[in-house]
């Protein structure tokens, strides 16, 4: 496999690509089409625009980490390439919120599961929603082709123990369990996917769509953000962005202007609404920043009697989805279940404690097994999702009150995984809670997870998946975008990110981002080639 | 950083906790009011500046970006509660790991924009005035003089606590202390974590060679 790095190429031959830290002056650039966000769905829009001849601006608040900035290490990782250096929670603080920061956006960080949308989300949007041109069948052609173009297929090696011990588990429990395709090339098999991949195997925005976009003349902007989007009369003139220092966090006070036709916005959830409230875009029915998705993620970590090394190896590639539809679509809360990677930085951070019970817990790091439920949500009216607004600086905030309907979800979630891994072999479980002993058999995990609090604080909770708040839908009194992902009541804007899915998608969903932008972008550039 | 709105709002002196408690409010609200009567009171709010100036042990030049120089005494004292055994007891290096400990924390932070550092500034403040001090996190000395088994059980309150407020304090400060101890390279041993995969290391020119 070639080491030779698609990014330090194509700077070397000359890409339109500019650090936001190097501006000393207020500057207009006009295009097209101006995209804000580099992730899923803004390199996926970029490609297909500029390829199809339209000039286009990329707009990415984050900054360019590629190869050279990967060493597989957390503490640095988590810094540069997160939103708020890993520190974004809900607005009280009771779900934290891992998203990505940079160029290629969550997908320059994530953990490369590769799904479809399920075919039971998608009849749901049609009957609901009124996406009926949304279908299975309608949409296949458009995955099939992502799935190429990101080089998805299901995991040829082996699962590493991490994972395989939930395969175990549901085997002997008689739990259907599946391997996961990836979107890798030459994968290394190391482990380092949350981290930025290392040998640029990972198949995401940064080594696909940006480039593709870049050869095709395309400009970037990075370390800008986009602050507001500009009416004039009925249309959006112009974007209004903030040029960030080099530390990536504070505006250095240089401001950039932005002409266009059509803007799409790329910002993904949380990101998109933020920006359209900001900019005070035409809401009638007040539907921006409603109806936010996370798929809350509890977790129980398991002692091993063999050793795990959960911090080695493709990071996921077993699931099992025995859960996840199995009282119908909006029945009580479905969960996905999966493992995360276990790195010792985020282990600390995630695993409740300190003092002695910490240091024997991160001790048992090597023998340490965790499982993820991925909780379905938004399918159920007692799951209607979060809220996003604006604090007083202009920043999206997430208000997300956790139902009991989903907390019935999420104890039935501790009580499965607990099960699993006690019946792959666990010498003793513990749920990701603050009240959490550890339980040495499946009985007495039963009994305890009965009975204990489930509070938001105590219980962990956190989310890689945030979708909604920009919802399409054909009535614009619920929703903001239709089904093409644009805009109701602006005709030059459209949204193309996780933010127009109008429920959690029940799978992880990049490959739902990059299918859905690759269609509605398909649609766009012939509209503005017309 | 203490500018908001809401933070000078007329209860901003009303530091009753039961009707606070029984109300239930979020936490913003009221460390916001805490913070502003941290200000008044002269506590320090700006960043304790090079690591010389608050006897941190050896210095590498570091410059605090966001703790001030109450805030590396509350992490001076909770530190040795929060590490724990697995902070060595030879008294130099105990230093050294402590102050680098705080280092991190003090550079994570940094990074976490200004809406975040505003929640810590107010836990932070909260924790470092002395009346809140009392009334709040219940701890009776100043930290300088706070010993690890009431620092310990400080923490083990609020971690018990059924107030999600305290649980979330409690959260706040286990967490960063705890990603910049066990996620520093030279503490990986403690996890059994031998490092990224030495053949990709030798593999990898940009890595072997940084
Ligand atoms: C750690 C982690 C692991 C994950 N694992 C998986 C997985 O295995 N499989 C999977 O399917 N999904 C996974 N995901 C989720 C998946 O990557 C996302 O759902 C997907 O990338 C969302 O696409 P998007 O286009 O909506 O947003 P993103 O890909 O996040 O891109 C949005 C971009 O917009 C930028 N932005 C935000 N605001 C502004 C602004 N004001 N101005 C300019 N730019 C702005 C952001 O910096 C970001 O780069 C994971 C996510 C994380 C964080």
């Amino acid at each position: 496999m070639s080491l030779t790095d698609r990014i330090a190429q194509g700077l070397e031959a000359g890409w339109d690509v500019t650090d936001g830290a190097t501006l000393a002056e207020d500057q207009t650039h006009e295009a097209d089409v101006v995209v804000i966000g580099t992730g899923a769905g803004g390199g996926t829009t970029a490609e297909i625009l500029a390829k199809s001849g339209l000039s286009v601006i990329l707009v990415e608040e984050g900054r360019l980490y590629y190869q050279k900035d990967f060493k597989m290490d957390e503490l640095t990782a988590y810094a540069n390439l997160y939103q708020e250096g890993m520190s974004r929670v809900t607005r009280d603080g009771a779900i934290a919120i891992l998203q990505g920061r940079c160029v290629g956006g969550s997908t320059t960080v994530n953990w490369t599961s590769s799904f479809r949308t399920p075919d039971e989300t998608l009849t749901y949007w049609s009957e609901r929603f009124g996406l009926d041109n949304l279908t299975p069948d309608a949409m296949a052609p458009w995955f099939e082709g992502r799935e190429q173009r990101h080089s998805m297929a299901p995991w040829h090696m082996d699962p590493n123990v991490n994972n395989d011990i939930l395969r175990q588990g549901c085997e002997k429990l008689g739990y259907r369990w599946q391997i996961i395709p990836r979107n890798v090339k030459g994968c290394w098999n190391l482990g380092y996917c949350g981290v930025g991949c290392p040998t640029n195997a990972k198949q995401g925005a940064l080594m696909t769509t940006v480039p593709g976009a870049l050869d095709h003349q395309a400009r970037l902007f990075h370390g800008l953000r986009a602050d507001r989007l500009v009416m004039n009369q009925d249309r959006i003139d112009h974007l209004q962005a903030m040029a960030m220092n080099a530390d990536g966090v504070t505006p250095s006070g240089v401001t950039v202007t932005l002409k266009a036709r059509h803007f799409v916005v790329a910002a993904s959830a949380i990101g998109s609404p933020g920006l359209l409230l900001r900019s005070d875009v035409p809401d009638p029915h007040g539907r921006v920043g409603k109806r936010s998705f996370l798929h809350p993620v509890n977790a129980t970590v398991a002692q091993m009697p063999e050793k795990v090394d959960p911090y080695y190896g493709a990071p996921q590639s077993v699931y099992s989805d025995e859960f996840n539809f199995k009282q119908g679509v909006d029945g009580p809360a479905g969960f996905k279940l999966e493992v995360p990677p276990l790195h010792p930085a985020v282990s600390a951070g995630v695993i409740p404690g300190h003092g002695q019970t910490q240091v024997d817990a991160m001790a048992g790091l090597p023998w340490t097994q965790s499982v993820i439920a991925l909780l379905r949500d938004g399918f159920h009216p007692d799951s209607p999702g979060g809220t996003v607004s604006l604090r007083d600086d202009g920043s999206p905030v997430l208000d997300y009150p956790i139902s009991d309907y989903l907390w019935d979800g999420l104890r039935q979630a501790y009580l499965t995984m607990a099960e699993i891994q006690f019946a792959a072999g666990a010498r003793k479980v513990r749920l990701v809670h603050l009240d959490s002993e550890w339980y040495r058999s499946w009985a007495e995990a039963r009994v305890a997870i009965e009975t204990i609090a489930m509070e938001p604080h105590r219980v962990r909770l956190f989310t890689a998946h945030q979708m909604g708040g920009c919802g399409m839908g054909t009535d614009p009194k619920g929703s903001v975008v239709n089904g093409f992902g644009e805009h109701h009541h602006v005709s030059n804007l459209s949204v193309h990110d996780a933010s127009i899915f109008p429920t959690s998608i029940g799978a992880n969903p990049q490959l739902s981002v990059y299918a859905l932008a690759a269609r509605n972008s398909t649609r766009l550039a012939g509209k503005l080639a017309g | 950083m203490n500018d908001l709105p809401h933070a000078r709002s007329p209860e901003s002196g009303d530091l009753d906790r039961r009707s606070f408690l029984k109300t239930g409010m979020g936490g913003a609200l009221f460390l916001g009011a805490v913070s502003v009567t941290a200000g008044l009171s002269g506590c320090a709010t700006t960043p304790a500046g090079p690591r010389e100036a608050v006897d941190l042990g050896p210095s590498d030049g570091y410059q605090f970006r966001f703790l001030t120089r109450d805030d590396v005494q509350l992490f001076h004292a909770l530190l040795p509660a929060i590490i724990g055994p697995a902070l060595t007891e030879q008294p130099e290096d105990r230093r050294q790991v402590i102050g680098s400990t705080i280092e991190r924390i003090d550079a994570g932070i940094s990074q976490f924009g200004p809406a975040n550092q505003r929640e810590l500034r107010r836990l932070f403040d909260l924790l470092n005035f002395g009346f809140t001090r009392v009334t709040i996190a219940r701890v009776w000395s100043s930290w300088p003089n706070v010993t690890s088994a009431e620092a310990d059980a400080f923490l083990e309150r609020w971690r018990t606590s059924g107030i999600g407020l305290f649980n979330n304090g409690y959260i706040a400060l286990t967490k960063i202390s705890n990603v910049a101890f066990y996620g520093y390279r030279d503490h990986w041993h403690l996890s059994g974590y031998p490092g990224p995969p030495q053949w990709a290391i030798e593999a990898l020119p940009h890595i072997k060679n940084a």
